[in-house]
């Protein structure tokens, strides 16, 4: 029979839920349902990084993620402690409202164990600037999609420097139009082309890599 | 330089017109012609606000004046939208400079899903009872008394039925339609200006013969878009596959009928078709040959059949899917590009469509001189090579800087010449 970290890394949504189901009911301790989704989410990004699995399948993958985990939360009795790895403040730079690239970057690196701090949209420099004295993340990352965001990205990397947090933290940019040029006339550490690159920008900053 | 400032506005746009239809037909003309938007970029010259930008057509074009002679282009344009009609009817999906956004803000979409999942039906069944009575009033604030209209097939029924209409007596039902009419108005007023605006730039000897007639979305964008977003389609992949595919062979000939008959019109053969999930990254290969590219290339094959040349714009990365783009028919489609390797572009279809653009904004921004004229130079040798290349921007110019889009501009004058 198949397992459930199958089910869920072949995108088999229906299988999965029904598997769930029937976990729970045979009184299957919760906290090993949730170690195959995790185990499967890793299969899932690995497939994503070699090019097999593409937005589609990530989007389905959450959302059956998030199916399988309110059917789970009534059972836990007593949340296990999980250990993070690191953590990272996010957001969508000043003048752009763009939300689906940062929400998978968000998702995978929740998913590969970084404490993530959602700033949302259209984020002003100072509110980055707060948030980093208020959490001191290891990682800044910046989103935006749009071409207005190369000025928005290095006017908050300004005001974080101005605020003397810079040497504090690794910053990294992502978005459809960001590239090297960008980064430079940032003043950014690294720039990903996509939600898998930022996790391995996170972990080799954090020294998981 | 070739000498433009000793020429008349009539015989540079002679000159103009025939670079680029070379080009277009993929020949090879004096040299390699070059297009411009240049966006809000006209706001920052004209010292006005991007708001002022949007709202007023008759300043905008001063400006865009302006730049055509300081820069020169072969093709121009300002701002590819207008605000007036979506803040008429309280548009939902847009926010424009002091409408949703402050009044530097530069025009963003908002995604949300303005069709849900289980209306799939609804659609299929009747696309002209789902367009009036749920998406419009669900889109737009000013249109929501259309959701009480009864559906207008039962007026068939002629004088037996005339009593159903009371509908259109209800407060919310004529404030929709006052909008809609307001709006009407709005828009052909534009359109009056438009028609001067590019008159003007023809006196002025720029070509207007290259604009765009319509723009319309391949039938992926189409469903995506507007109706159901990113993340509701990605899911109605997995989930409801045979809807989705239904839905847009529906799409199709909707919008083949509309940019034929807006060509046969307007007497300009050009269609804009910015494509957007199409691009590496956001699908598999086997799920863009299925969900995206049939339905697109019959789209296109069909607007060729009615004499529509369509202008399709490749935003995003289309280096793994190219070869796709070999089985539209040779010389009847123009293909803007964004970030896709221009280099690899030519290569495999140089010889297929005329290719634009390309030129990476952010070095419009942030590059140096000799950054610029280096890459400037490659893409006239090589992309350049043969004809049918014409040098524009991966996007918009909006925020680039002015001094190096004229460095940019003055290196293809002179790197681009064929001999």
């Amino acid at each position: 029979m198949d397992t459930l970290v199958e089910m869920i890394a072949e995108m088999r949504e229906q299988d999965a839920l029904a598997r769930v189901k029937q976990l729970l009911d045979d009184h299957t301790d919760p906290t090993t349902i949730l170690d195959d989704c995790r185990a499967a989410m890793e299969i899932v990004g690995k497939q994503f990084e070699h090019g097999e699995y593409f937005l589609p399948e990530l989007i389905l993958a959450g959302d059956l993620l998030k199916q399988i985990s309110d059917l789970v939360k009534p059972h836990m009795h007593h949340a296990r402690e999980i250990q993070k790895h690191g953590k990272v403040l996010i957001g969508t730079v000043k003048g752009d409202i763009h939300d689906i690239g940062k929400d998978l970057v968000v998702f995978m690196l929740d998913v590969n164990g970084f404490e993530v701090h959602d700033l949302g949209v259209d984020v002003p420099p100072q509110k980055f600037v707060q948030k980093i004295a208020e959490v001191k993340p290891d990682v800044v990352a910046l989103s935006g999609f749009l071409t207005v965001t190369f000025a928005a990205m290095k006017q908050t990397i300004d005001a974080i420097r101005a605020a003397g947090l810079r040497d504090q933290i690794k910053i990294m940019i992502g978005g459809g139009t960001i590239d090297d040029h960008v980064r430079v006339f940032a003043g950014a550490d690294a720039f990903g082309k996509d939600a898998m690159a930022a996790v391995a920008l996170a972990q080799q900053w954090t020294g998981q890599n | 330089m070739d000498g433009t400032k000793l020429k008349s506005p009539a015989e540079l746009l002679a000159e103009r017109t025939a670079r680029v239809q070379a080009a277009y037909e993929l020949r090879v003309p004096d040299r390699v012609p070059i297009a411009l938007n240049f966006g809000y970029m006209l706001a920052r010259l004209g010292g006005i606000t991007n708001q002022e930008l949007e709202r007023n057509p008759v300043k905008a074009q001063e400006l865009l004046e302006h730049c055509a002679l300081r820069f020169e282009p072969d093709i121009i344009s300002g701002l590819g939208f207008l605000p007036h009609a979506s803040i008429a009817l309280g548009d939902r999906q847009t926010k424009w400079a002091g409408y949703g956004l402050d009044a530097n803000g530069t025009f963003q979409y908002v995604e949300d899903e303005y069709m849900k999942a289980e209306e799939y039906d609804a659609f299929l069944d009747d696309p002209t009872d789902f367009t009036l009575r749920t998406f419009l009033p669900r889109a737009f604030s000013e249109l929501e008394g259309l959701a009480s209209l009864p559906r207008l097939p039962i007026m068939l029924l002629g004088y037996t039925t005339i009593r159903s209409l009371r509908a259109f007596s209800a407060p919310p039902v004529i404030a929709a339609l006052e909008a809609l009419i307001k709006a009407g108005k709005e828009v052909d007023q534009l359109g009056a200006i438009a028609r001067v605006n590019s008159k003007r730039m023809q006196d002025l000897g720029f070509p207007n013969a290259f604009g765009t007639s319509s723009l319309i979305t391949a039938p992926f964008d189409f469903m995506s878009d507007t109706l159901r977003g990113m993340r509701g389609i990605m899911l109605d992949m997995f989930r409801r596959p045979e809807k989705l595919l239904a839905a847009m062979q529906k799409v199709i000939p909707l919008v083949v009928e509309f940019a034929v008959s807006a060509a046969k019109r307007t007497g300009i053969p050009y269609c804009s078709i910015p494509l957007h999930r199409g691009s590496d990254g956001f699908m598999s290969i086997k799920q863009f040959e299925t969900f995206y590219w049939q339905s697109f290339k019959a789209m296109i094959l069909g607007l060729i059949e009615g004499g529509v040349i369509p202008t399709v714009f490749y935003e995003g990365v289309y280096d793994q899917r190219l070869s796709y783009l070999r089985e539209l028919p040779k010389g009847k489609t123009i293909g803007r590009f964004d970030r896709s390797d221009m280099f690899k572009v030519k290569e495999v279809v140089g010889d297929v469509m005329c290719i634009q653009g390309g030129f990476p904004v952010s070095l419009l921004q942030g590059g140096t001189r000799e950054q610029i004229r280096e890459h400037t130079q490659k893409m006239c040798a090589v992309v350049g090579k043969g004809g049918g290349f014409i040098m524009g921007p991966s996007t918009t110019i909006s925020e680039s800087d002015p001094e190096l889009v004229k460095i940019w501009v003055d290196a293809t004058r002179e790197y681009g010449v064929y001999s």
